[in-house]
């Protein structure tokens, strides 16, 4: 379990992180949300030591990070693909990093079989692709097999197969029983590996929340109705309990589908333009929810003729 | 997934610490070829110094003392130790490596005591070899001329054995240094500039200002007892010199512990 309270991270007058709470538990995926630049990478340093807070205090397993006496052992932690000196081997990076921590260099060949690199495990690891440094991240994240484990970004220059095998590892670890934290600044690869999301933006926590909860409160479907008699239509419809919104002779309907907004209409006799189903996506939720928090944002270029 | 056996970690944090170092030290070429060029270059070029100036030695023409030639090619290795020295921090913080260490090794004063550890008795190690084949190559010339050094003579064993303590002081001289800057190019730069160019300078400065400049200076000091005799008469003797270098050494690598317990990573 990871629990951060009042966590703060200043870099000068920059506010990184801004008083963030959570508590991760075990038995299920975390995922840690949030645009880039929104503190996730930040956080995910302080809670192994490597960044100090400001302000507030993160423990695992009631335990500071840097207390424990063989850390890779408590926590597993992928945080840049690229930590890695390129002229060393893949096996003598994993080498030194189980001996650092006591772990039997057993180990190390049981990792490398595990993330499927044993054929290049040989190799300086320079020569990699983005790809296989990533497995070998995820690799030395597992080899002192911990209880906690906290992954930035691993999707991050994955292919597709690659991509899916993070997404049922992250889910494995859960089942077993493993407290597992994994960032994204994608809405859609959290949807399908996080039960519970921690959103955040700008350095503060925005949501907290399981997966589930968090979709069907946020890319909530509604109906569009247009009528040439808007306000008729409003009354009536809000009368049978839908939630209506007004925007000239267009309404934005919830709480009632297609089917029962026609039915009403006709029963009324009142004419319909346009009814339609409108989806909103989880990723147009997730921009609607960060929106403003977003720190490097394009804007529209300009068209010039 | 297969677990791993939960027995209690082997050995304690700082042997585990080194442990890791002696492997990530070893598990890069640049370490066997710096280390290599050390050895070649410091007791090729005294065997080549000694060879060519062995014939004036002996007919007395230089008035120099013979025993300052017999580590003589230690200068050039020092540039060795120097960039060693440096890499060993720097190169970590270049590569990003540094998180990795530190997130296996949260301790940071084990971190450095481990460098620092794997790094002078790497050095200390190839500086004594280096000046041991040195004297080997360059005494084949010296006794051929009837002006031989042997290990009884005055300062000769002490001069051996120095080579390897100024070479692992100049490595930890380097790498507090690395800390502190934590950039390869910086840290080379400036502990050379140091021992070469500034060590050089102040003995231009007049009077007892420059003379005690000079032998303060960390190259001046610490490198005397690295020679029987010393060109350079103004030096400090030997191990008061060595003792000098290593406080220099001490409160540098204080200050680079301060700052690297400080810093994020």
């Amino acid at each position: 379990m990871i629990v951060a309270s009042g966590l703060t991270k200043r870099y000068g007058d920059r506010v990184a992180v801004d008083d963030v709470s959570f508590t991760v538990r075990p038995g299920r995926v975390t995922g840690f949300l949030g645009p880039n630049g929104a503190g996730k990478s930040t956080t995910m340093r302080m809670v192994i030591g490597l960044d100090r807070p400001t302000a507030g205090t993160v423990t695992v397993d009631g335990a500071r990070y840097a207390d424990s006496p063989a850390p890779l052992r408590a926590v597993g932690a992928l945080l840049e693909a690229r930590a890695l000196h390129p002229g060393r081997t893949a096996r003598a990076h994993l080498r030194w990093l189980a001996a650092s921590n006591g772990i039997p260099a057993a180990r190390v060949e049981e990792v490398l079989g595990l993330v499927g690199l044993e054929a290049v495990a040989g190799q300086r690891v320079g020569r990699f692709s983005l790809g296989m440094g990533q497995r070998l991240g995820i690799a030395a994240a597992l080899l002192g097999d911990p209880p906690v484990v906290v992954l930035d970004e691993p999707v991050n220059g994955l292919d597709p197969e690659g991509i899916r095998w993070v997404r049922s590892l992250a889910r494995d670890l859960a089942a077993e029983g493993r407290t597992v934290l994994v960032s994204s600044h994608l809405m859609a690869e959290m949807a399908l590996t996080a039960d519970h999301l921690v959103v955040v933006g700008r350095g503060r926590v925005l949501a907290d929340c399981a997966t589930a909860d968090f979709i069907a409160e946020h890319a909530a479907s509604f109906v569009r109705v247009r009528a040439p008699r808007p306000g008729a239509l409003a009354d009536l419809l809000r009368r049978s309990g839908a939630d209506v919104t007004r925007d000239g002779d267009e309404l934005r309907v919830q709480g009632a589908d297609t089917v029962a907004v026609g039915e009403l209409a006709a029963g009324a006799g009142l004419v319909l333009h346009e009814l339609g189903l409108v989806r909103s996506s989880l990723e147009d939720a997730f921009m609607t929810l960060t929106a403003g928090s977003v720190e490097y944002a394009a804007r529209p270029a300009e068209v010039t003729r | 997934m297969t677990a791993v056996t939960p027995t209690a970690p082997r050995g304690t944090g700082l042997g585990r610490a080194v442990h890791a170092e002696w492997l990530k030290l070893w598990s890069v070429r640049s370490t066997g070829w710096s280390v290599a060029a050390m050895v070649a270059l410091g007791a090729g070029l005294t065997t080549l110094v000694c060879a060519l100036v062995a014939p004036d030695l002996a007919a007395g023409q230089t008035g120099e003392p013979v025993g300052a030639f017999i580590t003589w090619g230690l200068l050039f290795a020092q540039v060795t130790a120097v960039v060693l020295g440096a890499l060993t921090v720097t190169a970590e913080y270049g590569t990003g490596m540094i998180r990795a260490t530190l997130a296996a090794t949260p301790r940071r004063g084990t971190v450095l005591a481990a460098k620092a550890l794997v790094l002078s008795g790497t050095l200390f190690v190839a500086g004594v070899v280096t000046a041991v084949l040195g004297w080997l190559g360059g005494n084949a010339f010296l006794s051929a001329e009837g002006i031989g050094l042997s290990l009884g003579d005055d300062g000769v064993l002490r001069a051996l054995l120095g080579s390897g303590l100024y070479m692992a002081g100049l490595g930890l001289l380097a790498m507090a240094a690395g800390l502190l800057l934590r950039s390869t190019a910086a840290a080379v730069s400036v502990v050379l500039a140091l021992v070469f160019l500034v060590g050089n300078l102040v003995m231009l400065l007049p009077g007892a200002l420059g003379e005690w400049l000079t032998k303060l200076m960390p190259g001046n000091a610490g490198s005397r007892i690295a020679v029987p005799e010393s060109f350079n008469p103004l030096l400090l003797e030997p191990w008061t010199g060595f003792a000098v270098f290593a406080a220099e050494v001490a409160v540098l690598l204080g200050l680079a512990a301060v700052a690297f317990a400080r810093r994020d990573a």
